[in-house]
């Protein structure tokens, strides 16, 4: 044990001093709260009296949600009425008059139609938001309403009409998936973001989640003097705050794509998705999943009934199944294997296999869809008719560890990184694939159903768009975004705009004869007669893409999926891409148990592409060179392209190749 | 031995204790008089109450021991305080964006509380050891070491409100430590500086707190609000307070954290201006003991033990009381015995029973 040496007087002398001062601190805090509470008691008795400062807020305006050209509003923000109730005025009132409470929430009850223990939830909800600020009971009032609550204000000074900006999507169902919705911070909210209170709207799915931060805005703040009775008196100017408003989004979406390509789905009671991107920046120009939800629905407060309707829905109307949906990507699979293929070595542009209908690897049989077989077949035409056969013979020469790495390359298997929630990643299988998640052996013969995009390989129609968008501009993935810019208005009136840059993800290098192969073969499904994606051609447009058809139950011999009742009937898939030489959009149309490729989903990116591409095509159809045209042009009796002739889209089931 | 220790405990100081359990009581009775109105089940007070039962009870375990013992096992309870923060970097969950507690089924803790008293035991432990009247740049370096780990590891939580309460460890480190002038120079330097790269570091709510305070009218987040009814409590009490249980401000909720960090205007305002000199006075009168017995500690590492405890003491004291009229920014430090929290009041608990148990194995009479 140590004992003091000659630090002793040392350390006496410090501790001596720092007594002193700390006594001087605790005189000078006295002295300080002796000013507050003697000098200034009469001037904070009286805010006291007044039962002080109540900070009212004021909420800001969300900003607006736009198309890519600014012209479509597609959500806004509506004037509403919104009823709160003030629980501090509310106090005093209960003490005095016990049956006060079961007082409201009956007149609550009978206003606005609604149950009492509906009102008495809404209460117990309120407990978490501070006794000073109001609890909010119910939005969007009607007129008539408004005028009972305001008839009742002297039985019920508690209650309070105030007007709020209500948030409207006008197009209800349309890009509710990209749209998203906002709704009331929940917990997990709360703790995450400091600044929001309970009762707060926020984004939660969607653009209205993703980009809250520039949507939301920054609410502002008024302090009320109220006396004891609760009644507002005076403003405290100096600490008022205006509320900032929130930026408006532009999204990259084109509205008229948009809407054709969600009509199309509904016209047909079709479930599915669509997706629409410009391979040269990754912009999204139209994403669909088919059915949708009404935003304006999911967007109010109070409406517990709406969230058990939904929930019961055997269609899953939230999911996006465009980025959150994974499926087989059946045939479709095929432009990956053929890459895959040519790249490697395994095969070339003239390697041909012969098709007999089935043909046997690993010591088991496998049937191509057609039993008549194809016969000799090369890569390109083994595209356009899409062979299995001759996708059987790659896949058994790649291996599925070769095909894995192809597959990742074209971004299956990986997040796409758009900028939306929830997105899925899919499966892509490989031999350390089975050992690590399913602690098994991978079979070579499981090899096989994968190179026709069957098997464990799962992905989501986003997927496909970005492999045919890194097809379509040679090997450059992109981020896909559906956000083309922000605009963000100053108090000052002076607007800055943020635009969205296209990210590169990574580049792939695909051998140039590869590429070329491939995309020929591309062409020729869509333009050749026999090809499987006729029903996209377009005169005057040239289209490539490929269609698929998913098996969703295991069949035996050869059966027509037309007969199936409806959750076994096949999927649909065409995946496409045009103009050919300078492709400038990639459609991918998905259909849920549609039947086939060719024949259900085709025809929908044929649409979107006249749409898009209309001045083209039209050009391209008005023969000017032939000066009868001209002639007619002047006389005003020119056909009208594309009306007079009509495109040869052979009836479903002549051609037997259609789908595959 | 016996009758050693038998010497031992009829030196037990009475007059601290009593000044420490006084001080507990009337927290008890704030607490109480703030919550009844907004929590009629009295939970928090009864939780409270539990608090200082859990505390007594380490009191007593810290009174006991010799705290040389304390000092031979230093090194494991500090090493355990690092893991336990590891721990909570890893798996925290974020409470109001701050990841300082640990989940036990419904309960919490916070571990940097307890990292406090491992700190001082270890500094304390230091300073016996090394008895020199002043510190070398390499000791020097070693003692900031011991303080600036923990530290460190609270500012990655992100709480700066709790790291900088292991500041007073390093004024005892620097005053009592005894610097030559130049490391003071470069100390103060250094400071500065990191004050400067901290500042960017901080959180937006952070600066909000720190512009508000030099710049009341700016208020971008209305964080001058708590200040300004923290103000009114206390001034509309006047001298002689408006009584127990008569306070408006805090009961109607005007006044966020009228139970924590906000207490002293539940004071200010039920209890007037007698009552906060009251208070003070007890709080004076904690310290000057708690000084005392660092004078006649058995030897320096008593005295430094006893120093650094009672420091964080002064420290909670001075910045929550100051906070409370504006006289410095608001920060989430509570107010020693009296505000309301399990860790805090556990901790200070601890502290005491240290102190006394450095006064109890003292020399001499």
């Amino acid at each position: 044990m140590r004992v003091y040496r000659d630090d002793q007087k040392f350390l006496t002398f410090r501790i001596n001093a720092l007594l002193w001062a700390i006594v001087i601190v605790f005189v000078f805090l006295a002295g300080s709260f002796w000013v507050v509470q003697g000098a200034q008691a009469e001037k904070y008795r009286n805010l006291s009296e007044a039962n002080a400062l109540r900070e009212i807020v004021t909420p800001a305006k969300r900003g607006l949600i736009l198309d890519r050209s600014g012209q479509k509003i597609l959500a806004d923000n509506q004037p509403a009425y919104a009823l709160t109730l003030d629980r501090v005025i509310m106090r005093p009132i209960v003490k005095n008059d016990p049956a006060h409470r079961e007082k409201v929430v009956a007149f609550l009850a009978q206003v606005l139609g609604t149950p009492a223990p509906d009102i008495e939830a809404r209460f117990e909800k309120g407990k978490a938001i501070p006794n000073a600020r109001p609890i909010p009971i119910a939005e969007d009032l009607t007129m008539p309403q408004v005028a009972s609550i305001q008839a009742q204000a002297v039985a019920f000074p508690e209650l309070n009409v105030e007007p709020v900006q209500r948030r409207n999507y006008p197009y209800a169902t349309m890009a509710a998936h990209i749209m998203g919705f906002i709704g009331e911070a929940n917990d997990k909210d709360l703790a995450a973001h400091k600044d929001l209170k309970s009762g707060d709207l926020l984004g939660k799915r969607g653009v209205e989640m993703m980009y809250d931060e520039y949507l939301s805005g920054r609410d502002g703040s008024q302090y009320w003097e109220y006396d004891s009775h609760g009644r507002r008196l005076a403003e405290y100017r100096p600490a008022r705050k205006e509320p900032v408003a929130g930026d408006n989004v532009y999204l990259t979406i084109d509205f008229d794509l948009q809407r054709r390509a969600e009509q199309y789905f509904i016209e047909n009671e079709f479930v599915g998705a669509a997706v629409a991107l410009d391979p040269r920046d990754g912009e999204v120009l139209a994403m669909v999943s088919s059915p949708a939800f009404n935003p304006n629905v999911y967007s109010r407060r109070f409406t517990p009934d709406v969230w058990r309707t939904i929930a019961s829905n055997p269609f899953k109307v939230e999911l996006n199944r465009a980025i959150q949906g994974l499926y087989s990507p059946g045939s479709v699979f095929k432009a990956v294997m053929a890459m895959a293929g040519l790249s490697e070595g395994a095969i070339d542009p003239s390697t041909s296999f012969f098709c007999s209908g089935s043909g046997v690897f690993f010591g088991r049989r496998f049937r191509c869809y057609n039993k008549n077989g194809h016969g000799d077949v090369s890569v390109a035409h083994a595209l356009k008719v899409s062979c299995d056969i001759f996708f059987f013979n790659v896949g058994a020469r790649l291996g599925v560890d070769r095909i894995a790495e192809y597959a990742h390359k074209l971004t299956f298997g990986e997040l796409s990184k758009i900028d939306l929630d929830g997105e899925k990643s899919g499966i892509v299988p490989s031999t350390q694939w089975a050992a690590v998640k399913q602690h098994r052996k991978w079979y070579p013969s499981e090899t096989i159903s994968v190179a026709i995009g069957q098997g464990p390989l799962i992905v989501t129609p986003l997927q496909v768009a970005n492999m045919m968008a890194a097809i379509a501009n040679g090997g450059t993935v992109y981020r896909p975004h559906v956000v083309k810019m922000i605009e963000k208005v100053n108090p000052d009136g002076r607007v800055e705009r943020y635009q969205v840059a296209s990210e590169v993800l990574h580049k792939v290098t695909l051998a140039p004869k590869a590429l070329e192969t491939v995309k020929l073969g591309l062409w020729k499904v869509v333009n050749e007669e026999g090809g499987t994606g006729g029903n996209a051609r377009i005169e005057g447009l040239n289209v490539s893409g490929k269609t698929g058809t998913v098996q969703v139950i295991a069949q035996h011999g050869w059966v027509k999926t037309e007969g199936l009742p409806y959750k076994y009937k096949d999927h649909a898939w065409f995946a496409s891409y045009a103009p050919k030489d300078n492709p400038q959009m990639v459609v991918i149309v998905f259909v849920e148990h549609g039947g086939h490729g060719g024949v259900d989903a085709a025809p929908l990116a044929k649409l979107l592409y006249e749409s898009r591409f209309r001045e083209q095509v039209l050009n391209a159809r008005l023969d000017l060179s032939n000066p009868d045209t001209l002639e007619a042009i002047k006389e005003g009796k020119a056909p009208i392209p594309g009306q007079t002739k009509k495109a040869p889209a052979a009836p479903a089931g002549s051609n037997p190749n259609l789908g595959h | 031995m016996a009758r050693e220790n038998v010497r031992t405990f009829s030196r037990l100081d009475f007059n601290f204790l009593g000044t420490a359990i006084v001080i507990a009581a009337v927290g008890c009775l704030l607490i109480y008089s703030a919550t009844y109105f907004t929590d009629p089940s009295l939970d928090i007070f009864r939780k409270q109450l539990l608090w200082l039962a859990i505390g007594f009870a380490l009191l007593t375990v810290c009174l006991f021991v010799d705290y040389h013992v304390y000092f031979d096992v230093a090194p494991f309870l500090y090493g355990f305080g690092i893991v336990m923060l590891l721990y909570l970097m890893v798996f925290g969950r974020l409470t109001a964006n701050v990841r300082s507690w640990i989940h036990f089924g419904a309960f919490q803790f916070q571990p940097s509380e307890f990292m406090k008293i491992f700190t001082a035991l270890m500094l304390a432990k230091f300073f016996d050891n090394y008895d020199r009247a002043y510190l070398t740049p390499k000791l020097f370096i070693r003692a900031m070491l011991i303080i600036g780990i923990p530290v460190g590891l609270i500012i990655i939580q992100p709480d700066f409100g709790t790291a900088a309460t292991f500041f007073p460890l390093v004024a005892v480190a620097l005053f009592f430590g005894g610097i030559r002038w130049k490391i003071w120079v470069a100390a103060i330097l250094l400071v500065l500086v990191a004050g400067g790269l901290g500042y960017g570091m901080l959180k937006p709510y952070q600066k909000d707190r720190i512009i508000t305070f030099m710049n009341p009218d700016r208020d971008p987040l209305g964080k001058g609000y708590q200040v300004t009814q923290a103000k009114i409590a206390i001034g509309s009490g006047g001298i002689h307070g408006k009584g127990f249980r008569q306070g408006t401000q805090a009961k109607l909720d005007f006044l966020p954290a009228h139970h924590t960090d906000f207490i002293f205007a539940t004071l200010g305002e039920e209890w007037g201006f007698i009552g906060v000199v009251i208070v003070l006075g007890l709080y004076l009168f904690l310290i000057m003991q708690a000084l005392n017995f660092a004078k006649k500690a058995r030897d320096r590492g008593g005295a430094f033990l006893a120093i650094c405890l009672i420091a964080f003491f002064v420290f909670h004291i001075l910045i929550n009381v100051s906070m409370q009229i504006g006289v410095l920014p608001t920060t989430g430090i509570p107010l020693p015995l009296i505000s309301y929290g399990g860790s805090s009041t556990m901790m200070f608990m601890m502290a005491i029973g240290l102190m006394l148990n450095v006064d109890m194995r003292r020399l001499g009479d």
